[in-house]
């Protein structure tokens, strides 16, 4: 028996050994950035449909989000989580609209490995009309869930 | 039977266990911490046989715990409180009060603290700095903790086991539930799982007597039975004597 205990507790301090070094930090595999995610519709028909051309910049940015992108499907749309509303220059097939977002941002963690990001929880969406001409807030809470947020129709 | 034969029936038929009241420390908290300073847990526990098989178990620990990484900081610290039971897997003629191979169910609760004094973010609009203050707690859990024990010297034991925790609430709103916490380990998942090294002083407190179950030796088959597939039912045979007839030609 004394023996048998001897091998049981060196058998402990083995797996001991493996779990701390199973313990080492891992890496991130997930979706750290929330996006507010966009489907089109042709409001003439009120089926999904994807623009032909889709650019889509933030006013103060030089680089655009979306340039000249065909079949984008959905969108996914950057909120500034340091402000409380933001703008977007959205240009569907060569026509220009204004979209303007307003939210309230919160951290979230994501994991140990991946740290923190930011959800946001948007109050309205505004657009200039001249080719969008409805947009639906479907679900308020931007995630990195790849939740449907928007209905663009246009 | 004469007095001396049953008196020597009765020794061989039961065995005498002390009962012990254990206090313990966890010990590679603390071995760990000289390796890795960030993270320090220290926990001490009593338990009390009740029986040959059962015994209640009091466990009590601090904890200290950060970590940082290229985008936050965290930190967390705290106490933590477990009772539950023990139950001896092992036969009383085996363990002798000496060994214990079983399994404990414990219910923990954590208190804490915990604080992100920096986290960074990154998106299309830029690179986002921000902190959260530092927040009060309670968490709890439901822990098993299969594991072993062995009396080494006298009334000095030496073991491990291993904990699987179940979290019933992380203390903290479910957007910035904490990475660590006392007692219960990582907080990231609704499992944790951790292992650990106790020594224990024990104090002798009461002795009992145990009988010890004899196997009882398997009674001979009956002929019948020996035959595999044979399932004829003897008791239809025997109602109204309408055996089966061998018919010869």
């Amino acid at each position: 028996m004394r023996s048998l205990s001897i091998n049981i507790l060196v058998a402990g301090l083995t797996g001991m050994l493996l779990f701390t070094a199973s313990c080492t930090p891992g890496s991130c595999f997930e979706e750290t950035n929330s996006y507010v995610e966009a489907s089109f519709y042709l409001e003439s028909t009120g089926k999904l449909k994807a623009p032909d051309s889709l650019t889509l910049y933030g006013i103060g940015k030089d680089t655009a989000r979306y340039k000249k992108a065909r079949g984008v499907q959905p969108a996914l749309i950057p909120l500034n989580a340091s402000t409380e509303d933001c703008i977007f220059i959205i240009r569907i097939n060569g026509v220009n609209d204004t979209m303007s977002f307003r939210y309230t941002s919160f951290p979230h963690l994501i994991s140990k490995e991946c740290g923190f990001t930011y959800y946001h929880s948007l109050d309205t969406v505004f657009s200039t009309k001249n080719i969008i001409d409805t947009i639906l807030i479907r679900n308020h809470t931007v995630t990195t869930l790849n939740d449907q947020n928007l209905f663009i129709y246009y | 039977m004469t007095a001396q034969e049953q008196k020597n029936e009765e020794i061989q038929d039961s065995v005498t266990i002390p009962l012990k009241i254990r206090a313990g420390i966890e010990v590679s908290g603390p071995v760990i911490y000289f390796t890795d300073k960030n993270i320090l847990n220290t926990e001490g526990n009593l338990s009390v046989d009740l029986n040959e098989k059962l015994g209640v178990f009091f466990g009590a620990g601090y904890s200290d715990y950060k970590y940082s990484q290229y985008n936050y900081e965290y930190l967390n610290k705290g106490i933590f409180f477990k009772a539950g039971i023990d139950y001896n897997l092992l036969k009383p003629q085996v363990s002798m009060g000496k060994y214990w191979a079983g399994i404990g169910i414990r219910y923990g609760i954590s208190f804490f603290t915990s604080e992100t004094p920096s986290f960074r973010h990154e998106n299309y609009w830029g690179t986002t700095y921000s902190s959260l203050a530092r927040e009060t707690s309670m968490g709890h859990y439901i822990e098993l903790s299969p594991g072993f024990r062995a009396e080494l010297f006298r009334n000095f034991t030496i073991g491990w086991s291993i904990s699987l925790r179940k979290l019933i609430y992380p203390g903290i709103k479910r957007d910035i539930r904490p990475i660590y916490f006392a007692g219960y380990g990582q907080g990231g998942g609704s499992v944790s799982a951790g292992i650990g090294y106790f020594i224990s002083w024990n104090i002798p407190f009461k002795k009992i007597r145990v009988p010890i179950k004899q196997e009882e030796p398997e009674e001979p088959l009956d002929e019948e039975e020996e035959i595999p597939g044979n399932r004829t039912n003897t008791e239809s045979q025997s109602l109204g004597g309408n055996r089966p007839v061998i018919r010869t030609r």
